[in-house]
């Protein structure tokens, strides 16, 4: 209950009548708030703490665990498999993220313009985020197929021998940036019209009346204006980002030659295939510090003057 | 104000972890509860055959559609064989993960379809039981079955279940295409695969339309290795022995197929399956495959003129391949082992039984005697694999190995597929993580 919604009752008569009826409201108010945060404690917060005590012992799912003190992240620090998953999804967030933020911010650019069908574009772009990951996936394996697929069909009709896309550790990671970029530009493309459609007119007006051409409007009214939303995208695809599974999973099986593996896949064979939970949990503690610090790094430099 | 929002969270909090502490006590009770059940399970089971009700068993499968329907028939003709056991399958998606809490939870099936690698893996943490007191007593023969599948269900000396179905990899090879381009009789060497490969493969510029040979799969490098006349890994088990003359041998022979040849392009086959499958619709001429395609390739019919033979031999004259299918297992948690073993000793043991099954659901049954049916001794497509069987090896049943193929020595033979390093680089690379590995899968 805001100050301003008790002052308002003060002011009423029936002081202490309402007073304990608002009372009362609270309380439900505060039993309605604790259903879900119950369930927040005990689906994530609880598994969250259980697998950082995991990370210290060595557990197979099916025996009781057996602590083991810092074991597993001494094991970690000399995994160079590990360190080839970070690398890789390092490379990879490198490319996605600013690759959707152009794509997704280009084409809400371009839908906020246009008069006519521009609900049916709206929907065409959103559509590949409804697609299931795995199902997009198999869907792109065949249009990336070396010889008979489209893609490679459509650049040999303009006389480019296609690479091998998924075949190929040099651009299997690429061929996922596209995959994956693909899916994801729909909810970043909503948030950023939302975004578009918050900027006053008279802004563009006045800049065009002092004779601003389209890249400085852009640079120095959309793009600012923008900060925040940008910032909220950079935020949530950076963290989508780092925990890439299903299309590495599907499409490539982390290969050819570890180029697609991820940390995230690792953990899902190490825990899942090799019973070794206890080491699996210990990959993904250091995975959520890694994201927790990054997305840290990340709210101080930007987060800081998209508010101002 | 403060103070009641203060309490109100302490009492959610409070709440909250009483329940996380109720659920850990919940789970290690149930621990308690499965290990009471197993005591008692022997009491139980003899009780249970002189009751004249009918024990209800549940066996847990992964397959759906096709299989599930070829598992039911199976169901029901065991359940009206006899009286004491009624068995239903239930598909499991996900099975093997919803085993592992099932099986700490009590909630364990009775008996379950078994991809027989698992079983280095799973035997030694317990879950699993073994079943040589029932072979005793019910004369049931490790010998009557393929010795190497039974291999891969044993652990300790323990033998954990029998074998359902045996398949292995031989190499299938497009007739009409050998027929246009004169080749007369299919490979049975290294050089003849080799020579043959070059004349089927077909390159527009720098588009390959036709491969000669598919060597997309480097997860068969055990089965080339075997040819060679090396092996995986060293004889106790403990380190990998594939970095060797044997391993180079492979290696280059692949290099002169794909690079130097030009017989294959990597990546040409992907995404290509189904309806679009490259050996069906002509794209490759020869391809290592199991009896498992044998029912999509024979739904081609007339487009499709295909033929089988075993792997071909290597330069010294070794021969080599892997043999690898499914089994049945009884789970530790299992309240109903007795019957349980029932339906595993109907299914597997009778010859007209795991016939039936083989010729429903086309697949080789486990039983040697089963595989003396006509319908595969007479077949000409079936007789390869039987005679692939004669000399093909399980995977080593070692806790790590196929962690150790997965993780270390595939990665490291696609990029030598690629060209991206050398043989001699490939073989100590995936030598040096492969033993690392290894080390750390030992089940202590």
């Amino acid at each position: 209950m805001t100050d301003i919604q008790g002052a308002i009752i003060r002011d009423k008569s029936k002081k202490i009548k309402i007073s304990r009826n608002a009372r009362s409201q609270e309380v439900m108010a505060y039993i309605f708030i604790a259903a879900p945060l119950a369930l927040f404690l005990i689906f994530t917060c609880y598994p969250v703490f259980r697998a950082f005590y995991l990370s210290f012992t060595q557990y197979d799912i099916l025996t009781p665990a057996k602590w083991t003190g810092l074991e597993n992240y001494k094991r970690l620090l000399h995994d160079e498999l590990f360190y080839i998953t970070l690398k890789n999804v390092f490379l990879y967030v490198l490319m996605y993220v600013p690759s959707m933020i152009i794509v997704s911010l280009s084409i809400a650019m371009a839908l906020n313009k246009i008069q006519y069908a521009a609900t049916t574009y709206r929907v065409i772009y959103y559509m590949p985020g409804l697609t299931s990951s795995i199902a997009a996936a198999t869907v792109w394996i065949w249009l990336l197929n070396p010889e008979y697929g489209i893609v490679n069909q459509i650049l040999g009709y303009i006389g480019i021998v296609g690479p091998t896309w998924l075949a190929n550790s040099s651009t299997a990671l690429v061929s996922i940036v596209i995959v994956t970029v693909w899916q994801g530009i729909g909810g970043n493309m909503v948030i950023y019209l939302a975004g578009l459609q918050g900027i006053p007119d008279y802004l563009y007006e006045s800049a065009s009346l002092d004779g601003a051409n389209k890249l400085s409007l852009f640079r120095y009214i959309t793009w600012p204006a923008l900060k925040p939303t940008t910032f909220f995208v950079v935020t949530m695809s950076m963290i989508g980002a780092f925990q890439l599974f299903d299309q590495a999973f599907a499409m490539t099986q982390g290969g050819p030659g570890n180029a697609t593996k991820t940390p995230v896949y690792l953990i899902y064979t190490s825990g899942f295939n090799e019973l070794q939970m206890g080491y699996a949990s210990t990959m993904a503690f250091v995975l959520f510090l890694i994201i927790l610090t990054i997305s840290m790094i990340n709210m101080k430099i930007n987060g800081e003057n998209s508010i101002n | 104000m403060k103070k009641r929002i203060l309490s109100l969270v302490t009492v959610i909090l409070v709440i909250s972890m009483l329940v996380a502490l109720a659920g850990c006590g919940g789970n290690t009770s149930a621990g308690d509860t499965t290990s009471a059940v197993e005591s008692s399970t022997t009491t139980e089971a003899t009780k249970t055959v002189a009751d004249s009700k009918p024990v209800e068993i549940t066996y847990w499968g992964d397959w759906a559609g096709e299989g599930q329907k070829q598992f039911e028939v199976m169901m029901k003709a065991f359940n009206e064989s006899q009286t004491n056991v009624v068995a239903k399958y239930v598909v499991t998606q996900d099975m093997i993960t919803k085993f592992l809490t099932a099986a700490s939870s009590g909630q364990s099936p009775d008996i379950m379809f078994w991809d027989r690698w698992r079983t280095s893996l799973y035997a030694p943490k317990g879950v699993l039981h073994p079943i040589d007191e029932y072979m005793t007593k019910d004369n049931v023969k490790a010998e009557d079955f393929y010795t190497e599948a039974v291999k891969e269900l044993t652990y300790k000396d323990k033998v954990y279940g029998l074998p359902l179905t045996v398949d292995a990899r031989a190499l299938f090879y497009n007739k009409k295409l050998f027929a246009e381009n004169g080749i007369t009789t299919p490979p049975t060497t290294w050089e003849e695969l080799n020579e043959a490969a070059k004349k089927l493969t077909v390159w527009n510029g720098k588009k390959l339309e036709r491969a000669g040979m598919s060597m997309q799969d480097a997860g068969l490098f055990s089965m080339w290795i075997q040819q060679a006349g090396g092996s995986m890994l060293s004889d106790d088990g403990t380190k990998t022995a594939f970095n060797s003359e044997a391993g180079l041998t492979v290696l280059n022979y692949w290099k002169k197929m794909v690079m130097e040849d030009k017989v294959y392009k990597v990546g040409f086959e992907s995404g290509l399956d189904k309806g679009t499958d490259a050996f069906a619709t002509g794209k490759i001429a020869m391809t290592y495959s199991g009896p498992w395609m044998l029912s999509t390739y024979k739904n081609y019919g007339k487009d499709l003129e295909f033929g089988i033979v075993p792997p071909p031999a290597g330069p010294n004259g070794n021969k080599g391949a892997g043999i690898g299918g499914f089994g049945l297992v009884i789970p530790e948690g299992s309240k109903h082992k007795a019957e349980a073993w029932e339906l595993m000793k109907w299914w597997l043991t009778v010859p007209e039984n795991a016939a039936m099954y083989g010729k429903t659901s086309l697949n080789i049954p486990g039983l040697k005697a089963a595989t003396l049916d006509n319908f595969y001794s007479g077949d000409e497509l079936y007789k390869p694999f039987l005679e692939t069987f004669e000399f093909a090896k399980i995977r080593p049943t070692v806790s790590g190995y196929s962690t150790m193929e997965e993780k270390a020595l595939i990665p490291n033979l696609q990029l030598f597929l690629e060209g991206k390093q050398s043989a001699e680089d490939t073989l100590k690379k995936a030598q040096e993580l492969g033993d690392k590995v290894l080390l750390e899968n030992v089940i202590k």
